[in-house]
């Protein structure tokens, strides 16, 4: 706010006083007053105008500026009225309260829909924990009469479970702080578990594993890392090739970070598809070709990674293979001895 | 044979657990009725108990914490709550051992061989006999009529598999999914390669009929 447009906001106030003035004077030339009082009028007049006027500029730019300075150094800037001083002319006052009532009726608003999203989340994995318990008695019915047919259905049940994972996570993925715990994790017990938890793929597909250079420890979510890393090396079974396909995990340890490259030689990802292999629902040639992507792996993926601290980078080339970088970075969060 | 008792209310899991359990050649014990459960459980002098945490009357970590102030039988905590925090929780109450439903049955088999192994003292499980060739899995040697040979790990693992299916065919998918199980990533040539060469080591010891390959069927100890 200048001193330019605050007068110009007054144009029409000094208007009238300076009309005013001009006939009063004229008036008082035409019965002969001194042309020295008609000045001495005008500063008896205009000084405690223009002394008021400076001053209440002062204030309003006083108060308008620390508002602009809160303001720009709130985190959230809705809770402005908060912070701010109550003011204590009318217009002020008027203003804050108008601004008052607006913020309450938004918190309001935003309450009621983040008691729905929570009452949804709840809902959501109150039921994940109800469905494993059929899903518990069916893998024992299942290895209790094992036969082809049960094979097949065993397949089909671990579908269902990893979708369920998902589903966990997908609701979880927005509320780091809920079942969040971070111990000391050893990469190599991680990767193993993993590669367990997929050794039908690995096998029935003859993909030979080599994990070798996996070595060190992070600090981090156990279960979240393992949702992260199982994804990815589930789509590196997924999308690799009937024979000789391979996967190799390693480690290295950098000056200030750990990276874990998952690496394989499978189909690979087309060039116009990799720079969005992270979006939600984003499926690409391979997801059509291959038909069961849903498009939401990769994507809570990055979005965990990112809640977690760590860099997630996918780079591939078309026919010859895939690699994905999981990077922990040292001295945050995640950091390692 | 060591005595289990599953404390869980959802009827199918705890029938097709106990006949599980009771196929791999251990006792099971489920009781239906939860007012006296503690006191039940204790009366049955079990060797291990695994217990679910959502249940009627009492919860799983009530029961941990009550039987755990008289007994320090194993437990192992099943549930379908799976966060951190619910582990934290099972451990510091006292229970040896944390599973999520749904499980992998074969680890679930494998966790209670171990708390066993260990509480009941190393050597009952260590020495595996089968016709005449024991097996000792704490030195990693096989024995057939006075003479030794040293196995690699891959070797015990695959000697292992074939005896805990004791003269039936094993397949190379299973054999395969067992040694996976145990850490060991062989691929299909690797094993080929190590059951040659333990088949060899056993015909070193005299041992004219070990491991057979029933084509197209797997492997068989016979």
């Amino acid at each position: 706010m200048s001193i330019k447009e605050y007068l110009k906001d007054r144009t029409v106030f000094l208007l009238i006083n300076f009309t005013l003035y001009i006939i009063i004077s004229g008036i008082l030339l035409l019965i002969n007053i001194n042309s020295k009082v008609i000045l001495l009028t005008f500063c008896i007049w205009f000084f405690p105008i223009l002394v008021y006027i400076m001053i209440e500029y002062v204030k309003q730019k006083l108060l308008y500026n620390e508002l602009n300075h809160i303001m720009d150094h709130l985190d959230k800037k809705y809770l402005l009225t908060e912070i701010m001083k109550k003011p204590e002319n009318i217009e002020g006052k008027l203003l804050y309260d108008v601004l008052r009532r607006a913020n309450k009726d938004m918190h309001e608003h935003v309450n009621n829909y983040r008691d729905r999203e929570n009452e949804y989340r709840e809902y959501i994995e109150t039921w994940v924990h109800e469905i494993k318990t059929p899903i518990a008695s069916t893998r024992l019915i299942i290895e209790n009469n094992q036969n082809d047919i049960t094979r097949n259905i065993k397949e089909e049940v671990k579908k269902i479970e990893e979708y369920i994972e998902q589903v966990l996570y997908y609701s979880r993925s927005n509320n780091v702080s809920k079942d969040y715990l971070i111990k000391e994790v050893s990469l190599a017990d991680l990767v193993k578990r993993v590669i367990k938890r997929n050794s039908r793929d690995f096998i029935s597909k003859g993909i030979i594993i080599d994990i070798e250079a996996v070595e060190g420890t992070v600090y981090s979510d156990a279960k979240w890392l393992e949702f992260i890393v199982n994804q990815v090396i589930g789509n590196a079974t997924k999308y690799n090739r009937e024979h000789d396909g391979r996967v190799t995990i390693s480690t290295d340890r950098n000056e200030n970070n750990i990276v874990l490259t998952i690496e394989d030689n499978g189909i690979g990802i087309i060039d116009k598809d990799i720079s969005r292999v992270f979006e939600k629902g984003f499926t690409g040639e391979n997801g059509r070709e291959f038909g069961k992507s849903t498009g939401l792996g990769l994507y809570l993926c990055k979005k965990l990674a990112e809640q977690l601290g760590l860099g997630l980078i996918i780079t591939s080339k078309m026919g010859e293979g895939t690699r994905v970088k999981l990077i922990f970075p040292l001295g945050s969060v995640n950091l390692i001895h | 044979m060591s005595k289990i008792v599953i404390i869980e209310d959802t009827e199918k899991i705890r029938e097709e657990l106990k006949n599980f359990l009771i196929r791999y050649g251990y006792e099971a014990v489920a009781p239906i009725n939860f007012e006296n459960i503690i006191n039940d459980t204790l009366k049955e002098e079990p060797n291990l108990i695994l217990l679910d945490i959502n249940l009627p009357i009492y919860d799983g970590y009530y029961i941990c914490r009550e039987i755990r102030k008289i007994s320090d039988v194993p437990i192992i905590v099943v549930t379908s709550r799976d966060t951190e925090m619910d582990e934290l929780m099972s451990m510091n109450l006292g229970a040896d051992d944390f599973v999520t439903k749904p499980y992998n049955t074969q680890i679930l088999l494998a966790r209670i061989e171990t708390i066993l192994r260990r509480v009941q003292g190393s050597n009952i499980r260590d020495t595996l006999i089968y016709n005449d060739l024991k097996l000792n899995l704490s030195n990693g040697s096989v024995t057939y009529k006075g003479k030794v040979a040293e196995l690699t790990k891959n070797e015990i693992k695959i000697i292992t598999c074939l005896y805990k299916y004791k003269g039936k065919i094993v397949s190379r998918d299973d054999l395969m999914d067992f040694m996976w199980n145990a850490d060991v990533f062989v691929d299909d040539n690797n094993l080929s390669v190590n059951v040659a060469r333990l088949r060899k080591k056993l015909e070193g010891l005299g041992m004219q009929k070990n491991i057979e390959t029933r084509r197209g069927l797997g492997y068989i100890l016979p």
